[in-house]
């Protein structure tokens, strides 16, 4: 589904150019759940930011679904994240004068949905992390962990095709990293492809696939062993409950 | 400390000079707009002898028509008063002063250089100056016994004596006065009340007169009045006698009563000759005999123009305006330093201290802004008095006096400026004091 | 196209304080505007009632008599002649008063001999050419004749009055409500009697700050002997500078028994009356700008200060799919609640304060064209100050979502 062959994209200033990414390929098939790591420094940001269309890449070629994104528009490039990909960002990115409710709704907002519609869905959203009994509080009332859990009903609430996630838990406690963790396993269990991006080696270990960063370059393109259980289709345990 | 707040707000204002000029430029247009209305308000309509208001009294009697006043819309007698009522008055010794007066005009020639030209010449009792302290420049003006029989004598304002004499000491000299000999003995010195608060019927706003002459020449010389005359009796009115003899309007009269007890028995006077001329005959409205000081007298001539106040609300809303945007400014920018403030209160500073930090730069810009407010308004009313003197042009005097601040306005007006911007900048210095130090140290 | 109000709403009223300064300047503004423009158009129309007087081409010549020698009637005669002889004079003519210069005469008159007197009508000297000086239409009747003048009042006679006099359409209205004048009589303070010959209309006297500048007459007589004469002079149009220097150069020379005062056009004492008028049209006009500027910065500061602090917000709503329309589209609607906010607060304010002008002023009340005018401007002016925050949010770049500082 996503297909980048040898994206390079430079950063210039009056004095230097530095290569965040450098002839970077990466294939990944729906449904796979894919960890890239690195050390900070590495370009994880920029593939991130290039992979989530929020940049643009000087050289090389990157196919979404068939797609090329250069040939885009800022429009078509607006749509394709809105429809395509869900976004989990490390500090959250939750607007903080809306409620749970209206912050999930948010990119449903711009996708034109009627009100019913909407409705359901962020419903359902909120189902899945459990937060369904938060909807009209405020993201200053929630701990870190829950937060985080309605951002990702934020992503997953417009059924995208792909979530990229941007060191989902660095920002959290070891218990609500578990919780978040494991909700995105379930997630990636329910078909969705998941990219995480993290310096973290454990939680690279969840994901089905490694791709390993160094200077922009991939070093390491070991396939990880999948976890025991999921290898046993037994599903994981512990829901995403509070 | 004083010192270091001082220069924490000047470093402040240079990182962000742009917002900072705003604020300041806020601020003083509100009080530039304000003060410059303020003065014009002042001027038009203020007590131009504040000093005596208890003291001088305008006298008035109503003679009127029985069947109608002669303002349908008030209850105020005639503004003016018949030749015998102010005769009769001005006989009595109660007063310290007493001035009976009207305007006429009278060509002046053979003086100096100049062609003949015609001016507003006050025939007046000799208690005019003094009671109305005018100012001399050269000699001084006639004693109560030059009215009658009147001597020849004559007063001449400044500007009357710049141009007759070119300015010099002119006392003692001769002209000619309606094809009379006058002797000068006076020169007024710059004298321009506004409002022309003695003489009120005859263009509030106009300059004194040019020439004073005693009142005793207005009979012998059977000068008519060229100033408001009102009449409503039909009767015999061929020449100036019939005038004087009639019950029509034109005199003005004026008193100087220091306490209240002189001016109850010249009420009293004055009511018990209103009952004496009543059983005669005259005086058949109801009684309405006032002594009415200057303040009062403005406001029944209603020389407190409608449109001024008009302007005055205006002129505080817009101050509300640009004041309560300067807030929104002070706010924007103490939330956008606030992450300085968290470090600052992690660092140990308390809330009172960084309450007083913010408080600095609210005084500095206050004062900034009430200097620039103040400057803007002096170069405002320089302009209103160009404006007016354009199109006065030919009038001299013109609204200069529009171009002076009263000290005591002045003063007003930087309290009032300096408060204004203090009080607005209170709240966004609170509000930033208040903050919890965590809320800012974090990323946005 | 959807305005997602009702989230924008939601968050504005959690963080109140900006929005509130800001309607709060829009309210005032608005209550400002409005009544400004108000008083701004009654002025204007005040200043434009028509006065049927042809104005731009009309001289005013004073001349004061001062030595025993001097005699009015013959130099009114002999000034008279000469002036209607000079090229490019039209029609000349001698009163004892000056139109449109807030200063002047009046005199009772009642429709009944003996009948109580109701006030004072304001009135104008003239001879048989004193309507064509002025260029004052005749709607009914006839002018005066020559032999209708009469002589003037002099320092021993000052009480007759004159058998006919032409009165404007209002005072005849005035003083026979629904019925012609012409030819009616009426009697001065003295019991004289005259009759109404000729109506003109429109015409203005010499008081236009008064209550009705319009009701005055006209008498056929000299001027007053005991009072500076002043002739009006009506000149061919563009003629008006020559024939004044021409006749001030003459006339000040002509009689060494007086003196002339001035020679200066009509308007010059039309506009010192109207100064006033108009010194209030420039002040108004100029605060009405600069509560636009200032409430223009308030809306313009406050729209840029929430971009500035909310870039994450928007790098936020970015990635998740805004377009930079959605974005300009999100600026707008909030600043557009902001300034609603305002606008609906200031309509009452605006109200009040025209009721309260109108009660303590006794101006008309205020028109509703003018508060609908002011909201449209004032909702105009207000999105216009938020429109360049607004692209410059829209170029905040979704990147700025993932970064971590």
């Amino acid at each position: 589904m996503l297909k980048m062959h040898d994206v390079s994209k430079i950063y210039r200033t009056d004095l230097i150019e530095t290569y965040a990414l450098r002839r970077f390929s990466l294939e990944v098939t729906p449904g796979e759940f894919v960890a890239i790591t690195g050390p900070s420094g590495s370009g994880k940001t920029t593939f991130l930011n290039v992979a989530g269309l929020l940049e643009e890449f000087d050289s090389g070629s990157y196919l979404l679904e068939g797609r090329d994104v250069r040939s885009l528009s800022d429009n078509e490039r607006s749509q394709l994240r809105n429809e395509r990909i869900g976004f989990i960002f490390q500090s959250f990115n939750l607007i903080p004068d809306l409620d749970v409710y209206d912050n999930v709704e948010v990119p449903l907002r711009y996708r034109r949905l009627s009100g019913a519609d909407r409705r359901e869905r962020i419903g359902s959203a909120l189902e899945l992390v459990g937060l369904a009994s938060r909807a009209r509080h405020m993201p200053s009332q929630l701990s870190g962990g829950q937060q985080q859990r309605v951002a990702i009903a934020r992503a997953i609430a417009g059924d995208p095709a792909f979530l990229l996630a941007d060191e989902p838990t660095g920002n959290l406690d070891s218990l609500m990293s578990r919780q978040v963790l494991d909700l995105l396993e379930q997630i990636n269990e329910m078909g969705t492809t998941i990219l995480l991006v993290t310096h973290d080696p454990e939680l690279a270990r969840r994901a089905q696939r490694n791709v390993h960063l160094v200077d922009g370059q991939i070093s390491d393109f070991r396939a990880y062993e999948p976890h025991p259980a999921v290898a046993a289709g037994l599903g994981s345990t512990g829901a995403a409950g509070a | 400390m004083l010192g270091y707040y001082l220069r924490l707000a000047l470093k402040s204002f240079g990182r962000n000079p742009g917002i900072t000029a705003l604020m300041v430029l806020a601020i003083a247009l509100g009080i530039a707009v304000c003060v410059m209305t303020l003065t014009v308000y002042h001027a038009m309509s203020g007590n131009p002898i504040w000093w005596k208001n208890d003291r001088l009294y305008a006298v008035t009697m109503d003679n009127w028509d029985p069947n109608h006043p002669l303002m349908p819309d008030s209850d105020l007698p005639p503004h003016e008063m018949t030749y015998k009522d102010t005769q009769f008055l001005f006989a009595s010794n109660i007063p310290l002063r007493k001035v009976v007066m009207y305007p006429t005009l009278g060509v002046i020639s053979e003086a100096g250089a100049e062609p003949p030209t015609q001016v507003f010449t006050r025939v007046t009792t000799a208690d005019f100056f003094a009671m109305f302290e005018a100012p001399f420049l050269y000699g001084n003006g006639w004693s109560a016994s030059a009215d009658k029989p009147p001597q020849p004598v004559i007063v001449l304002s400044r500007a009357e004596n710049d141009k007759l004499f070119g300015g010099a000491n002119s006392v003692g000299r001769t002209l000619r006065w309606d094809d009379h000999e006058f002797r000068v003995i006076g020169v007024l010195n710059d004298w321009f009340p506004r409002p022309r608060f003695y003489d009120l019927n005859n263009a509030a706003f106009r300059e004194p007169d040019a020439t004073y002459i005693p009142y005793g020449w207005g009979s012998e010389l059977q000068l008519l009045n060229e100033g408001e005359s009102d009449c409503w009796r039909p009767e015999k009115l061929d020449n100036y006698k019939d005038y004087e003899a009639s019950d029509c309007v034109w005199q003005q009269m004026w008193v100087e009563l220091p306490d209240a007890a002189t001016r109850e028995r010249f009420q009293s006077f004055m009511d018990g000759y209103w009952a004496e001329q009543r059983k005669a005959g005259r005086f058949q409205r109801p009684k309405n005999n006032r002594l009415t000081d200057v303040a009062q007298w403005l406001r029944d001539n209603q020389v407190v123009d409608n449109d001024n106040r008009v302007l005055v609300g205006l002129a505080f809303a817009f101050l509300a305006l640009c004041l309560i945007n300067a807030v929104g400014l002070l706010l924007a920018k103490f939330l956008n330093g606030a992450s300085v403030t968290g470090i600052r209160r992690a660092l140990g500073a308390s809330r009172r201290q960084i309450f007083a930090q913010l408080l600095i730069e609210v005084g500095v810009v206050s004062v900034l802004g009430a200097l620039l407010g103040l400057a803007l308004a002096a170069l405002g009313l320089v302009a209103v008095h160009h404006l007016y003197a354009a199109a006065s042009l030919g009038e001299r005097g013109g609204y200069q006096e529009l171009t002076h601040f009263d000290v005591v306005g002045v003063v007003w007006a930087v309290i009032l400026a300096v408060a204004a911007t203090f009080a607005a900048g209170l709240y966004p210095a609170w509000r930033i004091g208040r903050l919890s130090p965590a809320t800012y140290l974090k990323s946005q | 196209m959807s305005l997602d109000i009702r989230p924008t709403l939601s968050a504005l009223l959690r963080n109140r304080t900006g929005a509130v300064l800001v309607a709060t300047q829009v309210a005032i503004a608005l209550a400002v505007l409005v009544n400004a423009a108000y008083i701004i158009m009654q002025r204007i129309e005040k200043i434009h009632r028509p006065t049927g007087i042809d104005e731009q081409n009309i001289l005013v010549i004073e001349s004061a008599g001062f030595t025993d020698r001097f005699h009015q009637t013959a130099s009114v005669e002999e000034d008279l002649r000469y002036l209607r002889g000079v090229s490019g004079v039209v029609a000349a003519t001698a009163s004892n008063s000056i139109p449109l210069s807030n200063g002047g005469n009046s005199d009772s008159l009642v429709t009944r001999p003996d009948a109580p007197r109701p006030g004072y009508i304001n009135d104008m000297e003239i001879d048989e050419q004193g309507l064509d000086t002025l260029g004052v239409k005749l709607v009914a009747g006839r002018n005066f004749r020559h032999d209708e003048v009469q002589p003037p009042l002099t320092r021993t006679d000052a009480s007759h009055f004159v058998p006919v006099i032409i009165v404007s359409r209002e005072l005849g209205e005035y003083l026979f409500p629904g019925q012609n004048p012409l030819g009616k009589q009426v009697w001065s303070a003295f019991n004289h009697a005259a009759t109404i010959v000729g109506v003109v209309d429109p015409i203005m006297g010499t008081f236009p700050g008064s209550d009705h500048p319009d009701r005055m007459f006209f008498l056929p007589r000299l001027p007053d002997e005991f009072i500076v004469c002043r002739y009006w002079v009506r000149t061919r149009p563009g003629q008006l500078d020559t024939v004044a220097r021409l006749v001030e150069s003459h006339l000040a020379r002509s009689n060494p028994d007086r003196v002339i005062d001035f020679v200066r056009p009509l308007t010059y004492f039309k506009n010192r009356s109207y100064l006033g008028d108009s010194s209030m049209e420039i002040f108004l006009l100029t605060v009405t700008a600069l509560v636009i500027a200032v409430t223009s910065l308030g809306v313009f500061a406050l729209a840029t200060f929430n971009v500035s602090t909310r870039t994450k917000q928007i790098g936020t709503r970015r990635a998740v799919g805004a377009r930079r329309g959605d974005i300009v589209r999100y600026f707008m609607v909030e600043n557009g609640l902001i300034t609603g906010a305002g606008i609906l607060t200031g309509c009452a304010l605006a109200f009040a304060a025209g009721y309260w002008l109108s009660v303590q002023y006794a101006l008309p009340r205020l028109d509703l064209y003018y508060l609908v005018g002011g909201v449209l401007a004032l909702w105009g002016i207000g999105q216009l100050a938020a429109w360049q925050p607004a692209r410059r949010a829209a170029a905040v770049p979704p990147s700025v979502a993932t970064r971590t500082v």
